[in-house]
C-alpha cells in the first residue's frame, strides 16, 4: 500500500497542473506529516503510509480472561520493523496467560473487606520463569505469581487493612507493607499503591523488608539496592516459585533456540572496561515517595 | 528533493558525524572518545528511529465553532476535520440490526440472574451441583435398582454376546476409515444399546409407551438464598415415557435427608463460572414440549461428550453437568404439576434418571426430586445415587499395542464387563417392569 501511494504520488507530480492533485490522494495520504511541503501551490505528498497492522491488537484486550491468549512474537522488532532488541526470534510457540499483578482487587460489590480465595491448581507459564497459579475466589478467577510453598487446594488471604501490631503472615498471603513486621521476606513488590506489582517476580527472587519509616517502608530488591515505598503499598510473602531456576543447565545451543534465544555475534571483539566483574557501592536508596519539601529558613 | 531521499541521508549522516549514541550498541564502548562506532552491527541498526508517534488528543471546547475543511470537499492542512452525523437506516433491516445496549432493553432487571446452560462448566464439579439443587449425593445405585436386571426375564437373549457386538459395531465397522473418530463412536454405541434394550419391548409393554427426544429446550428458574439461578439449554438426548417414574427412596429416608448438611466450598461461591446475566424473564419453566405432548414424564437422559473443543468437560463437571440438567427436567414437570409456589414436601416425588458416556466410560445418575423449596440450606433435601466412571470394556483397539516386540494389548475388544449393561438396562427397564 505504501508503494500504491508513492507511485500515485509521483504519478500526479507528472501532469500538466500540479495544482490539479485529486482529492482522493490527498485523502490517502496521513495529513501530519506533510509539515513544512505545503507551501503556495505545493502541495505536499507523502511517500510512506502507516498500515494498519495487527501486530500489537492481540494485546488489545479490555476484558480480563484466564483464557489464554494467542500471542505474536515480534522477533526483537520494534515499530517499524527494524530490529530494536538483538539475539531474540524464534522459539516454541506461547500463548499468553493473563497474570493479575494488582493483587489488592475487590470484586465489584465487596470493596473494602480482606478476602480469601483459593488455589485451584499451580502450573508452568512460558511467558516468563516463575510459576503461575489460579485463584479462585467469589465469584472470579485470576492468575497469579506462585510463591514457593503454594500448592493447589491452599487458602491464600489478601487484606489492604494496616493494623497497629504487624501481621503474623502465611506464605502467599498479600498485606501492605505496614502491616508486616520487618525481615519479611516478600515478593511481587508495588512502587505505588494500585498501580500492581512491577518488582520481584522473577522465579526464586525474594526482597527483604528492612525497615519502616512513618508512613513507608524500604526493602531490599534482590539486586541488593533499596527503595523506599509507601507503607499502603501491596506486597506477597515468601519467595516466588520455582527456585531452582538458576541452577538449570542449558545443555545445548537447541534449547536456548526453543526459548526463543538467537545466537549472539561470532565476530571476536576486543575487550573495553565493560567486561569482568565490577565491584561499586550501592546505588543510593531509590525513594518512590514523593515527600514534601523541608526548606530549611 | 524528495523527502524520502533526505530521510535516506539523514540516515545515514550519523555514520560520518564525529558525535553520535548509539543506543543499539550492546557493547557499550568506551566512554572516555567521543567518537562511538557500533562494533560489528549493521547499518540499519545505526539509523535513529523516531519513536511510535500517539495521535494527537482531540480536545472538544463546547461553544467554539470549529473552522472545518467540509465546505471545501477537500483536505485543507490546519482545517479540523468535519464530524458529520452517523447515518441511521430509516427502514427496518434484519441483516444490519443492531441490538441496543443490556440497559435499555425491555427484559433487564438489575438483579443479576445466574444462568447454568449446556457449555458451563463448573469450577467444584458435583459439589457445586449439589449445593445449587439443594441435594445430597450417594454414591452408588439404589440395590433394588440394579436386581432388576438380574431376573432371567429381565435379561436380553444372549446378552453378552450382543452388547459385545455392539460395542464392536460402533468402534470398528461403522466407518470407512482406519478407525471412527469418538464423536462417532460414541453416539453410534449408545444408539445401539437403546436398540437392544428396546428389543424387550414384546415381554414388556410398557417400554412401547415410550419415545426418544432430542434437541428440546428446557427451562427451569429457581431460587436460592438471594440469588436467582435459571437452567437453560439443549442437554442431549431424551427417552420420555407416558407414566411417571416410581419413587426410589421412601419417606422416612427422605425425611432423614433434613439432617444432612449441604458442603460448602468456601472462599469460593457457589456462582462460580455461572453465566451472570441481567437481561431475563423471569419464572421461565418449560419442559421442552407443550402442554399436550403424549409423553410428557422425563424417563432417562442420556449425555454425549460435546464435539466443540473449546467446551471440553472434565469427568467431574461433566458429572455436575448430568446432575444439573436432570433436576432441571424434574423441577420443570413439578414446577408444571404442583404450580411454581416453593413446596417443602411433594407427596409424589419425580424422579429422572440419567447416563453420560464418552464411548466406553459409563455415568448413572437417579435424581429424586423431593422438595422445591431451595430457598434456604436447612430442611428436606432432593436425593442422586450417583454411580461413577463405570468401564464397560478396558480397550477396543483397531491396531495392537505392542512394547518391545510384546504384544501388551491385542487388537479388537478386550476387557468386556458385563456388569455395565446389567445396570444400563436396569435403569432402562424402571418404570416397566
Amino acid at each position: 500500500m505504501a508503494l500504491s501511494c508513492l507511485t500515485q504520488a509521483l504519478r500526479s507530480l507528472t501532469l500538466s497542473q500540479p495544482a490539479l492533485l485529486s482529492s482522493q490522494t490527498v485523502a490517502q495520504l496521513k495529513p501530519g506529516t506533510l509539515g513544512p511541503a505545503a507551501v503556495g501551490q505545493w502541495r505536499g505528498f507523502l511517500t510512506t503510509a502507516s498500515v494498519e497492522q495487527n501486530r500489537t491488537l492481540w494485546k488489545q484486550r479490555d476484558k480480563y480472561t484466564i483464557k489464554p491468549i494467542g500471542m505474536k512474537k515480534t522477533g526483537g522488532r520494534d515499530h517499524t520493523g527494524k530490529v530494536r532488541t538483538r539475539g531474540i526470534g524464534g522459539g516454541h510457540k506461547q500463548k499468553y496467560r493473563w497474570v493479575d499483578f494488582q493483587r489488592l482487587r475487590y470484586e465489584p460489590n465487596k470493596e473494602g473487606h480482606p478476602f480469601e480465595e483459593k488455589v485451584v491448581e499451580v502450573r508452568y507459564d512460558p511467558c516468563r520463569s516463575a510459576d503461575i497459579a489460579l485463584l479462585a475466589g467469589g465469584n472470579r478467577k485470576r492468575w497469579i505469581i506462585a510463591t514457593e510453598n503454594m500448592q493447589a487446594g491452599d487458602i491464600i488471604k489478601t487484606s489492604g487493612v494496616i493494623g497497629r501490631m504487624a501481621v503474623s503472615a502465611n506464605e502467599g498471603d498479600a498485606y501492605p507493607l505496614g502491616a508486616l513486621p520487618v525481615g519479611t521476606l516478600v515478593n511481587n513488590l508495588e512502587l505505588q499503591p494500585g498501580r500492581g506489582s512491577e518488582c520481584i517476580r522473577a522465579a526464586g527472587t525474594s526482597g527483604v523488608l528492612l525497615r519502616k519509616v512513618n508512613g513507608t517502608a524500604i526493602v531490599q530488591l534482590p539486586s541488593k539496592q533499596q527503595v523506599q515505598v509507601l507503607e499502603s503499598c501491596m506486597v506477597t510473602v515468601g519467595r516466588v516459585s520455582n527456585i531452582d531456576h538458576n541452577k538449570r543447565v542449558i545443555g545445548k545451543a537447541g534449547r536456548n533456540r526453543w526459548l526463543g534465544i538467537r545466537p549472539s555475534s561470532g565476530l571476536w571483539k576486543r575487550k573495553g572496561g565493560w567486561a569482568g566483574r565490577k565491584i561499586k557501592p550501592l546505588p543510593p536508596m531509590k525513594s518512590y515517595v514523593n515527600l514534601p519539601l523541608i526548606s530549611a529558613s | 528533493m524528495f523527502p524520502e531521499a533526505t530521510r535516506c541521508l539523514k540516515a545515514s549522516a550519523p555514520l560520518f558525524s564525529k558525535n553520535v549514541f548509539l543506543n543499539a550498541s550492546a557493547h557499550g564502548g568506551s566512554s572516555s572518545l567521543p567518537l562511538r562506532r557500533s562494533l560489528g552491527v549493521s547499518h540499519c541498526l545505526a539509523a535513529k528511529v523516531a519513536p511510535p508517534k500517539k495521535p494527537r488528543e482531540k480536545v472538544e471546547i463546547p461553544g467554539l465553532e470549529v473552522v472545518t475543511y467540509g465546505d471545501r470537499m477537500h483536505y485543507v492542512p490546519g482545517l479540523a476535520k468535519p464530524v458529520y452525523p452517523s447515518w441511521e437506516r430509516s427502514y427496518k433491516d434484519p441483516r444490519f440490526y443492531k441490538s441496543p445496549p443490556a440497559q435499555e432493553m425491555a427484559l433487564y432487571k438489575d438483579k443479576p440472574c445466574y444462568v447454568f446452560n449446556q457449555r458451563t462448566s463448573v469450577l467444584e464439579g458435583v459439589r457445586q451441583a449439589a449445593w445449587l439443587t439443594k441435594t445430597s449425593v450417594m454414591h452408588g445405585l439404589p440395590p433394588h435398582l440394579v436386581s432388576l436386571s438380574a431376573t432371567a426375564e429381565n435379561q436380553l437373549p444372549n446378552q453378552d454376546e450382543r452388547v459385545q457386538d455392539a460395542i464392536k459395531h460402533a468402534r470398528f465397522w461403522d466407518t470407512t476409515e482406519p478407525r471412527p473418530r469418538k464423536e462417532k463412536y460414541s453416539n453410534t454405541l449408545l444408539l445401539n444399546l437403546l436398540h437392544l434394550c428396546a428389543t424387550l419391548q414384546p415381554t414388556h409393554p410398557a417400554v412401547g409407551r415410550r419415545i426418544l427426544a432430542e434437541n428440546y429446550s428446557l427451562a427451569a428458574t429457581w431460587t436460592r438464598g438471594e440469588d436467582l439461578f435459571q437452567i437453560r439449554g439443549q442437554n442431549g438426548l431424551l427417552h420420555c415415557s407416558m407414566d411417571p417414574l416410581p419413587r426410589v427412596c421412601e419417606e422416612k429416608e427422605v425425611l432423614e435427608t433434613s439432617d444432612q448438611v449441604l458442603e460448602s466450598f468456601y472462599p469460593v461461591s457457589p456462582t462460580i463460572d455461572l453465566q451472570q446475566v441481567n437481561v431475563y424473564k423471569e419464572d421461565v419453566n418449560c419442559t421442552g414440549f407443550r402442554g399436550d405432548y403424549p409423553y410428557p414424564h422425563a424417563h432417562t437422559l442420556y449425555f454425549l461428550e460435546t464435539p466443540d473443543p473449546n467446551f471440553k468437560l472434565r469427568p467431574e463437571q461433566f458429572r455436575a453437568k448430568m446432575i444439573m440438567f436432570t433436576f432441571g427436567n424434574a423441577l420443570a414437570r413439578a414446577h408444571k404439576l404442583y404450580g411454581t409456589q416453593p413446596q417443602t414436601l411433594l407427596e409424589r416425588p419425580v424422579t429422572v434418571q440419567a447416563v453420560g458416556t464418552n464411548g466406553r466410560i459409563f455415568q448413572f445418575l437417579v435424581f429424586q426430586l423431593n422438595t422445591t423449596d431451595l430457598s434456604g440450606d436447612d430442611g428436606l433435601k432432593n436425593q442422586v445415587w450417583l454411580d461413577e466412571d463405570v468401564e464397560l470394556y478396558d480397550f477396543a483397539k483397531v491396531r495392537p499395542l505392542i512394547k518391545r516386540k510384546e504384544v501388551k494389548v491385542p487388537a479388537g475388544l478386550t476387557g468386556y464387563k458385563p456388569e455395565t449393561f446389567s445396570k444400563f438396562l436396569a435403569l432402562y427397564l424402571h418404570g416397566a417392569v
